[in-house]
């Protein structure tokens, strides 16, 4: 490579040979410290004869840029022989149209930039990043255009994580973003698969344990063989091809299951299954799929797309058919019910109607009739104790009124009436003196024929008589009222005096007293209050008369 | 090799809501002994798919199109 440069910066040097020579020991000494052990450094005294020392003594030489580089590249070239493998972290990463990558690779304290061609970048099985840390291994140069150091990467694996590893995550997280892994888009499987189409290698370990599981469970399904290359170059696009075809004919072969397996192997050898265009042809295919990849602990990303996954080619199978002695068990367990429902349903039929016909009411009719008498009977014998009880509470209830009650007995009454004549006889008496005489001998015929009458009669005859006599006794009454000192007095025209305005001079009024009348002619007053007073007894004694009459 | 149109999940299906339906008195006694001859009829018919055995897998083969064909009959289990 250094050789292209070498004609253009060293032109008044002889020979080519010489002057990288040259160039190359001078370095050698520096790095090594002896040249001797190197066989390219042998015509080393040559050097020596004509240039001792080139570049220490030999300092004004002036150099082009290009053999400035060209120099440098020879350096750079004999400090690494080969290739040289850099621990670094990625940044400014462009993948270019052309498929050649370029990026920085720098760590804390330095950096430098790097490319990575097509042929080489083809191979880098995951997507590198920014901020990834990788191991890469390549040569390093010097671009010329620019007089940059650079790295120029032929292989790179991601640091720590395997680069299948690394691939692996960024895929799953990727689909999974996209929502292929999506529970909710799972379908369910065949409860009892028809056909069952296999998708594998025809010769693997897989389709065998596939065929044996199948026949064994579920025998009644057939099952179809899609042939397809589960490893190596091609095998990603092999498997995708033939679940999508598959897929499209499995209505015409009556497939209703679809198994995509492959036996155990490294991860390597796994790998077709973790590739996208599988996870997306099993995510796109209508036919619900079960994975049975590897063993128990692989986990690919077409397991993670699968309707259903299984850890191994064989619980694939498992889980795609039922057990055939299962489902017999489960149809005898049918077969028993229905008959028992059935039988049963006729025996107890049969025994209502038995029971029926063996009921007392056909048995013996009048035993309800004697058994409702009874009933009648004991009913009828409550109700009469319950009466009794009723009725002793009633009575109990009644007692206070049964007091109120007798006082208001006619007999009772007429005594109270009789008692009330007595007073009344009484008052009569002391009111009318020896005059009421006659009264009195009215009211004590009466009281014998009252005390002769039964008391309910009497009661009446008491009232009405009592209204009579009370009301001739009251028209009596004014002249009783006469005896103990009041007057009446009465104008010309006979009418009673009852007011002061009516009393008009001169006028003659007459004087009715107890004994006997006086006539007299009203007078002028001497003074007003004379007259008043006068007046005023008057008043006094219509007062007293109105008393009396009313 | 096709069968009848009823499959082994419809017959089975059907034959449970019989005998569910007997079971839980959903219909009458006249109704149930029809059921009943119905459901002795598909249990014949699912045990006569249970005993139908496949021995060999039909290979596939793409054709010269895009479809699909069988190619052939394999018995990986001879192989052995």
């Amino acid at each position: 490579m250094g050789s292209a440069g070498l004609p253009l910066f060293d032109p008044p040097q002889p020979p080519l040979r010489r002057g990288k020579r040259k160039v190359a020991s001078g370095v050698t000494d520096e790095t090594n410290g002896g040249s001797s052990t190197r066989p390219d450094v042998k015509p080393k005294p040559v050097a020596q004869e004509t240039s001792p020392s080139p570049l220490t003594q030999e300092a004004p030489q002036t150099l082009t840029v290009s053999a400035l580089i060209a120099r440098v590249r020879c350096a750079l070239a004999d400090a690494f022989p080969r290739r040289v493998t850099v621990v670094g972290e990625i940044s400014n990463f462009k993948l270019h149209s052309s498929g050649h990558m370029y990026f920085r690779l720098k760590d804390a304290d330095a950096a430098i930039d790097a490319a990575m061609f097509r042929q080489f970048a083809a191979h880098v099985r995951f997507t590198p990043a920014d901020g990834l840390e990788v191991v890469a291994e390549g040569r390093v140069d010097v671009y010329d255009p620019r007089g940059q150091l650079q790295f120029y990467v032929e292989s790179m694996t991601p640091r720590g994580a395997g680069a299948l590893e690394l691939a692996f995550r960024q895929l799953r997280e990727k689909l999974q973003g996209e929502g292929l892994f999506d529970p909710a888009a799972k379908k369910p499987l065949a409860r009892f698969p028809r056909a069952v189409g296999v998708i594998t290698s025809p010769t693997g370990s897989a389709v065998r344990d596939i065929c044996r599981t199948l026949q064994r469970r579920w025998p009644a399904a057939r099952v179809y063989l899609m042939p397809v290359l589960v490893q190596g170059e091609g095998a990603a696009e092999s498997v995708a091809e033939g679940i999508a075809l598959l897929d499209a004919h499995a209505e015409r072969f009556g497939i209703d299951t679809l198994i995509v397996a492959r036996g155990g192997g490294s991860l390597e050898d796994l790998w077709a299954f973790n590739e996208e265009i599988v996870a997306r042809a099993i995510f796109a295919a209508v036919t619900p799929i079960v994975t049975g990849i590897g063993h128990e602990t692989d986990v690919t990303i077409a397991d993670m797309a699968a309707d259903v996954r299984a850890a191994t080619p064989t619980a694939a199978a498992e889980l795609a058919a039922p057990d055939t002695a299962e489902v017999l068990r489960h149809l005898a367990s049918l077969h028993a019910r229905l008959h028992r429902s059935v039988v049963e349903g006729l025996a107890s039929a049969a025994s209502d109607l038995r029971g029926l016909l063996r009921s007392a009411i056909f048995r013996d009719p009048a035993a309800g009739l004697r058994i409702r008498h009874q009933r009648l009977d004991e009913l009828s014998h409550r109700l009469r104790a319950d009466l009794g009880h009723l009725l002793s509470q009633a009575r109990r209830r009644l007692d206070p009124v049964g007091g109120k009650l007798a006082a208001l007995h006619p007999a009772r009454l007429a005594e109270v009436a009789r008692g009330r004549l007595d007073r009344l006889t009484a008052r009569l008496a002391w009111a009318l003196g020896a005059r009421s005489k006659r009264a009195g001998d009215v009211l004590a015929v009466w009281r014998g024929r009252l005390l002769a009458v039964h008391p309910a009669q009497r009661l009446a005859l008491v009232r009405q008589r009592l209204n009579a006599a009370e009301r001739q006794l009251e028209a009596m009454s004014y002249r009783g009222v006469l005896w103990r000192g009041f007057s009446v007095t009465r104008k010309a025209d006979g009418a009673i005096l009852r007011s002061r305005a009516d009393a008009v001079e001169g006028d003659w009024i007459t004087t009715e007293l107890a004994d006997g009348m006086i006539r007299s002619r009203l007078g002028e007053p001497d003074g007003g209050t004379t007259t008043d007073h006068k007046l005023d007894a008057a008043r006094q004694g219509r007062r007293e008369q109105n008393h009396g009459t009313g | 090799m096709e069968q009848d149109k009823l499959t082994f999940e419809v017959a089975l299906g059907r034959l449970e809501k019989i005998v569910s339906e007997i079971e839980t008195g959903k219909v009458s006694l006249e109704q149930s002994i029809e059921r009943y001859a119905e459901g002795v009829t598909l249990i014949k018919q699912c045990r006569s798919i249970l005993e139908t055995a496949e021995k060999k897998i039909q290979l596939l083969a793409k054709d010269q199109g895009m479809g699909l064909e069988v190619s052939g009959e394999l018995d990986p289990l001879r192989e052995e």
